[in-house]
């Protein structure tokens, strides 16, 4: 009796102190749930409710799902959304492959040769948006482009091509720098994700007679799956989102060529000072990056 | 206690309070404290800093110390903002309730945000003496919409073209440029010298229209050509669609398909100046007294100011106006410490006309006479005053018309868009809000 007493008193006691712990952590949790809830929730929720209404400078009214009407008739808001559903499915694979294939090189490299090159291609990175736009704004220069002038040096091009005020080229020039300040995350998680393969099962699949293609993708690859999965989504995510850059090079131009939802939105608010279209479309946004990540997730999920 | 302690307790506090009492009775009554007042003092890089190595906001601060000086129980905060992030900080701002007080900028943004309920009527500052002071209408109606003031206008100044000299001469164009009196030229010997520039293998002028940036430049252009204009005459209404302006869009696209003049969809106004002052270009459409004064340091050729070519040789030019706004921030205190500020920098004789010479432009107060005697320079922008349009920047969605006006451009002249599609897109657009 006396065992099962005291069995019972350590169970409370053990409960107790779970409690106590469960607050504590709660407690730490509490600073990051505040600015979570005050930064991203409430702003979020905010974004959706002023969607409905015709709010600008000067106005704040109801006007029910209008916003969204006048969005599906915006031939602006429509060019948008195949530019940056151009650019996200364009970039994604592009970046993945590349960073994939540059860790997997660089991983085999001695450790300084191996922290220079990830210190190369997260330099874009760590740079930000304005110093790397500027440098790729000189390389792109119609008069005084060193791509124009590497070109017709090499003969290839007899007179200077307008880089950025030409529709046909201005997207793929985003989208290449796009692509450089994408790379340096992955190619850093995929050397991490590299470095956690089990060695031993490489080492049994080489015994067992495989080529390093088989290795790769039937021992390597299942361990890189949730980091793939990882960049998958944040490059997703930051393609969608593509804006600095192209405020910064091209203003959605020319003829609204580079122009993504994010720069449409920002015009909308900032320029014409429509904040509920423009919250509108931050909502469409949204769902179309969601849409996209849950996508991604389904393909690419582990049961691990 | 006993009947003794109790009567000599009562006595010593009443000789207290009759102590306390005289003591307030007989010290002379304090003036009541003056709270200080705090205002923000937000200024786009319109004034030239004394010395061009001083970084921005310098000069104002002087503004504000001397201002500071005179009136201790108020204090300036300043804070200088650009003409490239400085319009989204200025919305983000006034939506977040964190607006500053004072704005020192142009009356197409100012008004706007007037008739936009932010701002505080200035109409008790403009009195009959300033306007008799002033004494140009057309000037005083752009600091407001009709019923209210809004901005407290110090300089103005108009927007005209510059060309390179000595580009000009190797290509054998200037015999096409008038350098007696107005400088007025026209159409025809504006696309001569176009074509002579052309022919010499030079690159000429930019159709600029990456954004709005310095977007007065081709709207004048475009409207001078062939007399056209952007608003109708009583300015309700933007009415770009226009025979002019339909022939003088169809001469430049014919031009930038001919190469003699240059599309630029990927440069605004600060690119092509930049183009103009390393020699790229031999001609800019967007100089002004402001941008003389930052790039001619800069420069290593001479600089020809001229007026935009017209038809009939008479130009209608667009003019800067800088001014002052108040934000109603729903303190009494502020507002009065604000036009207090705002009348220190404009209208004092010492401070308001050091203000006027470092904008560069032309005083508004006729009472502060001229600025420039024997400056060549500012004899002719004087003489350029009389070509000053109506002025269509303080009109409703005005905003709205400049992002629809670059736009137009684009489309039209990059080919994707026809000419009625594109007048059209933009007659429906910019009006649709008015």
């Amino acid at each position: 009796m006396s065992t099962l007493a005291d069995n019972k008193k350590l169970f409370a006691r053990s409960r107790a102190i779970q409690r106590q712990q469960t607050k504590v952590s709660y407690l730490f949790l509490l600073p990051a749930l505040l600015f979570f809830f005050g930064f991203v929730v409430f702003p979020m929720i905010m974004g959706i409710y002023t969607s409905f209404f015709n709010y600008t400078m000067k106005e704040f009214s109801f006007i029910g799902i209008r916003n969204y009407i006048e969005l599906f008739n915006d031939s602006t808001f429509g060019q948008s959304v195949t530019n940056t559903l151009i650019i996200a499915v364009a970039s994604v694979p592009l970046v993945m492959l590349f960073s994939l294939w540059v860790a997997t090189v660089i991983y085999q490299m001695p450790v300084f040769s191996r922290s220079f090159f990830r210190g190369v291609f997260y330099l874009p990175v760590v740079m930000g948006s304005v110093p790397v736009v500027v440098v790729w704004k000189w390389v792109f220069h119609r008069y005084h482009g060193i791509l124009n002038w590497t070109l017709s040096s090499l003969g290839i091009i007899s007179e200077n091509i307008n880089w950025l005020g030409e529709a046909q080229y201005a997207i793929w020039c985003v989208l290449a720098i796009l692509f450089t300040t994408s790379i340096g995350q992955p190619i850093v998680l995929y050397v991490a994700s590299l470095g956690n393969v089990d060695q031993s099962q490489v080492e049994a699949s080489e015994v067992d007679g495989c080529s390093k293609w088989q290795t790769f993708l039937h021992v390597k690859w299942p361990s890189l799956l949730p980091t793939t999965l990882y960049v998958a989504v944040i490059t997703t995510i930051n393609s969608f989102q593509c804006f600095a850059l192209i405020q910064l090079l091209t203003s959605g131009g020319p003829d609204g060529s580079t122009s993504t939802v994010m720069y449409y939105l920002y015009d909308t608010a900032f320029r014409i000072y429509r904040y509920g279209y423009a919250n509108a479309m931050g909502v469409i946004l949204a769902i179309i990056i969601a849409a996209f990540s849950a996508f991604q997730f389904r393909v690419m999920r582990t049961d691990d | 206690m006993n009947k003794k302690t109790l009567t000599t307790i009562l006595v010593v506090l009443l000789v207290i309070a009759a102590a306390v009492a005289i003591y307030f009775a007989t010290k002379p009554a304090q003036e009541p404290k003056e709270a200080a007042t705090e205002i923000t003092w937000w200024a786009f890089p319109t004034f030239a800093q004394k010395d061009a190595k001083d970084p921005a906001g310098t000069y104002e601060q002087t503004l504000v110390d001397a201002f500071q000086a005179k009136y201790p129980n108020i204090k300036v905060k300043l804070e200088t903002i650009d003409f490239t992030s400085g319009p989204e900080k200025l919305v983000a701002a006034i939506e977040g309730n964190k607006a500053p007080d004072v704005l020192f900028d142009a009356p197409g943004r100012i008004v706007e945000y007037g008739m936009n309920g932010k701002l505080v009527s200035l109409n008790d500052l403009f009195t009959d003496e300033l306007k008799a002071d002033i004494n140009n209408e057309g000037l005083v109606a752009a600091c407001g919409d009709g019923t209210n003031y809004w901005m407290y206008p110090l300089s103005s100044s108009p927007f005209y073209m510059a060309i390179n000299k000595e580009a000009f001469e190797e290509a054998d164009a200037l015999q096409y440029v008038n350098l007696e009196g107005d400088r007025t030229w026209t159409t025809e010997n504006y696309v001569k010298a176009l074509e002579a520039l052309h022919a010499a293998g030079k690159l000429t002028s930019s159709v600029y229209c990456m954004n709005q940036g310095g977007d007065q430049g081709t709207r004048a252009l475009i409207n001078n050509l062939y007399g056209g204009s952007m608003a109708n005459a009583d300015l309700t209404k933007y009415e770009v669609d226009s025979p002019e302006n339909r022939k003088a869009l169809e001469l430049v696209k014919k031009l930038v398909d001919d190469k003699v003049l240059e599309f630029g969809p990927e440069i605004n106004a600060g690119g092509e100046i930049e183009l103009f002052v390393n020699k790229t270009l031999a001609m800019t459409i967007c100089w002004g007294t402001t941008a003389a004064k930052i790039n001619t340091p800069n420069m290593d050729f001479t600089q020809v100011w001229l007026p935009f070519p017209s038809d009939d040789g008479k130009p209608v030019l667009e003019y800067l106006i800088n001014g002052f706004g108040i934000f109603d921030n729903k303190d009494e205190a502020r507002v009065k410490a604000a036009k207090l500020f705002v009348q220190f920098l404009c209208d004092s004789e010492e401070v308001g006309k050091a203000n006027v010479l470092a904008t560069g432009a032309f005083p508004v107060r006729t009472s502060f006479g001229n600025l420039y005697e024997g400056n060549a320079d500012y004899e002719l922008l004087t003489a350029f005053t009389k070509y000053y349009g109506p002025y269509y920047n303080t009109m409703k969605g005005f905003a709205n018309m400049r992002l629809q006006w670059w736009t137009m451009l684009q489309a039209y002249l990059s080919g994707n868009t026809s000419l009625d599609d594109a007048l059209a897109t933009f007659q429906t657009e910019s009006n649709k809000d008015l």
